[in-house]
């Protein structure tokens, strides 16, 4: 997969942002959104407020999760802890690109937050570099990967997919009666 | 997202080929020495070094692995297959020693997929080579450096009552297995760099493996710096406009 | 939701259950990205849901004669059209993982087809069961044309079915519904089969073939 189509994805979370203008309800094929008041909250998904962003058509109020304090004590955390530790968001890299990339100027301490997510998606990397390498020389045969985001995953997929199936294959030679060991003449 | 107008296909990794995978069909080409049962009349063009019409029995030669697959016949044999020699007992012990020092794409460069073809031609008719391998399984581990958790499964594995494919598998995938993380770790790693030296003794499905990692750390590196967001245009047409429309007119 | 398309009396059922279950528009475009992941990441061609997509096709274009309607410059038809591009980017990126499918396994895809039951629901919808099977035709003659017809007549036919899916390969998934005592094959001899229970909402990595099953039922979800 792509890390677009994971953004892509990513894009559907929803966010409360200030809109500046008035409008009725939309009835999109996906739900119903607003209706928009200028100054009041309201809840859309991350595609459309980014483009009303763009459009200067309102502000984005930035989710709970992404603050310096919460974060920080996330990565202090993800450090301690041998597993994966549960994340603010299943789309926590991704939304903080998006959000930090368009509308930074509504969010205070914009770097900060960058470097801390930056630290803690190092982090988590460098654990399922571990697991996955205890995973192919134990040659399990499953694995529980509680808390990990799609992207995490989407980053070292086919390496670890196709590694485990050049295994699995080299490993069916050993049973010489199974249908894949037989010997075929072409 | 670029969708490739041609998807190149795999190789079939395990004792039976892709019919349609260019690396398959390089693996079958590779020579190994076997030595003629019989007599072959008429064939003699096929081995370089003698001038005799006829391929003499007894006679040693190199044969492409498709040949000898295809000769090849457990019940009436015209010609016996002898195991390469990186897979003899030499290169075992250096192999358990400690596999990630180990060229494999000089000595193979498909150790991997040629090593499991090798099974076509297991027999028992042939004791010295099974008793050589059973030895040097015997032999294994020598405590080499191999790192403590690897150890451990090598003895589970001794544990297994050995045959001669079997155990010769096993030490297959266990070079394998030693050597993926270091293949992990340098794909991983390397962005935006010459690769030419980490992967210059890696096997064929190593490289792959290898280009499977960097391409997961590269798009993941393009969508991080935004990359992906920039349009651009397709490779197709790129290569399409260097053409002459001359060259399309048969 | 429903009252607004209730009108336009397009009740969305899905038959695959056998019973008439009504979905809302974001139930059904839920569904549509489900099966677009799955299709993405099993490595065989599933169930097709021609149902679906054509349910979700009456959507687009029922909103797109709406957009008709509408003048240029009105804010909320630009919102619409954003949602339209977007579900039609994850219909034709889910039809477009199926003929890729379908390309890299036609022979064991129509081989497949062939043998299937006379009532059971077939893998292709029939646009598709015509592509596959002009594939087969252009790759033979094409086969034929450039190399069999050269080779003595004993040797004229290849045998394209060895290429088919490996349902022993290794998928992620997530858990929709909980279930119990899942058989994990032991990967060595010296390994003994186990069984684990799948908690819901939690994820895994295992092999495609156990959880076959419950990826077309629904209850585990690919990604």
């Amino acid at each position: 997969m792509d890390p677009s189509e994971v953004e892509f994805l990513a894009e559907k979370e929803v966010v409360k942002i200030i809109p500046n203008f008035s409008l009725d309800k939309i009835y999109l094929i996906g739900g119903d959104l607003g209706p928009f008041n200028p100054g009041m909250p309201v809840e859309v998904p991350v595609w459309l407020a980014l483009n009303l962003k763009q459009r200067q058509k309102c502000r984005i109020v930035q989710p709970e999760w992404m603050d310096v304090d919460k974060l920080e004590e996330i990565r202090d955390l993800e450090r301690k802890e041998e597993t994966f530790t549960p994340v603010p968001s299943p789309y926590y890299m991704e939304l903080t690109k998006l959000l930090l990339n368009h509308a930074s100027d509504n969010i205070p301490k914009a770097d900060e937050i960058r470097t801390l997510v930056k630290d803690i998606w190092d982090t988590r990397i460098a654990k399922l570099r571990l697991s996955a390498d205890s995973f192919i020389s134990q040659q399990e045969a499953h694995a529980k990967l509680d808390n990990l985001t799609l992207m995490e995953i989407n980053t070292t997929r086919s390496f670890l997919l196709n590694s485990l199936n050049c295994m699995y294959k080299l490993r069916s030679n050993l049973q010489p009666g199974s249908s894949r060991g037989k010997s075929q003449d072409y | 997202m670029e969708t490739p107008s041609y998807v190149p296909v795999p190789p079939g990794v395990g004792m039976e080929d892709n019919f349609f995978s260019l690396d398959d069909i390089l693996l079958s080409h590779e020579r190994l020495p076997s030595r003629m049962e019989c007599l072959f009349p008429r064939l003699g063009f096929l081995e370089k070094s003698s001038d005799s019409r006829d391929i003499q029995e007894g006679t040693k030669m190199e044969m492409p692995l498709f040949l000898a697959k295809g000769l090849y016949e457990r019940k009436r044999r015209v010609v016996s297959v002898e195991l390469p020699k990186v897979y003899k007992e030499g290169w075992r012990t250096v192999f358990s020693a400690d596999p990630t020092v180990v060229d494999l794409h000089k000595m193979g460069p498909y150790y991997y997929g040629l090593g499991s073809q090798m099974l076509h031609f297991d027999s028992p008719e042939n004791p010295e080579i099974a008793q050589a391998i059973l030895q040097c399984c015997a032999e294994w581990p020598p405590g080499g450096a191999i790192g403590s958790n690897m150890l451990g499964h090598f003895q589970k594995l001794m544990s297994v009552s050995p045959c001669l494919p079997l155990s010769w598998m096993k030490s297959n995938i266990m070079t394998f297995i030693g050597r993926f993380r270091r293949t992990m770790d340098s794909s991983q790693n390397a962005y935006n760099e010459d690769t030419s030296a980490l992967v210059e003794r890696l096997d064929y499905l190593e490289r792959a493996l290898f280009k499977a990692g960097q391409s997961g750390l590269n798009s993941f590196q393009c969508w991080e710096r935004g990359r992906a967001s920039t349009l651009t245009a397709s490779s197709l047409v790129l290569n399409y406009r260097k053409r002459k429309i001359t060259d399309l007119q048969p | 939701m429903l009252d607004a398309l209730s009108d336009d009396g397009s009740n969305i059922s899905e038959a695959d259950d056998g019973q008439e279950d009504v979905m809302t528009p974001a139930e059904l475009i839920g569904k549509l990205e489900e099966a677009w992941l799955n299709e993405k990441f099993s490595p065989e061609l599933l169930e097709n849901k021609s149902e679906m997509v054509e349910c979700v096709m009456e959507q687009l274009t029922h909103m797109e004669a709406n957009l008709q309607r509408v003048r240029k410059g009105d804010v909320k038809a630009s919102v619409h059209r954003m949602e339209i591009d977007r579900i039609r980017f994850v219909l034709s990126s889910y039809l477009r993982s199926r003929l890729q499918k379908i390309e890299k396994y036609f022979p064991h895809v129509l081989e497949k087809e062939k043998s299937r039951a006379d009532g059971d629901p077939s893998f292709l919808s029939p646009e598709e069961f015509a592509f596959t099977k002009e594939y087969l035709t252009n790759t033979e003659t094409y086969l034929k044309s450039v190399a069999l017809k050269h080779m003595p007549p004993n040797l004229q036919t290849v045998d394209m079915l060895k290429a088919e899916p490996c349902l022993d390969s290794f998928v992620f998934l997530r858990v929709r519904e909980r279930q119990e005592n899942i058989l994990v094959e032991p990967e060595t001899d010296e390994q003994r089969e186990y069984v684990v229970d799948l908690e819901e909402g939690s994820q895994h990595l295992m092999r495609y073939r156990t959880i076959a099953p419950l990826v077309s039922t629904g209850a585990v979800q690919l990604i």
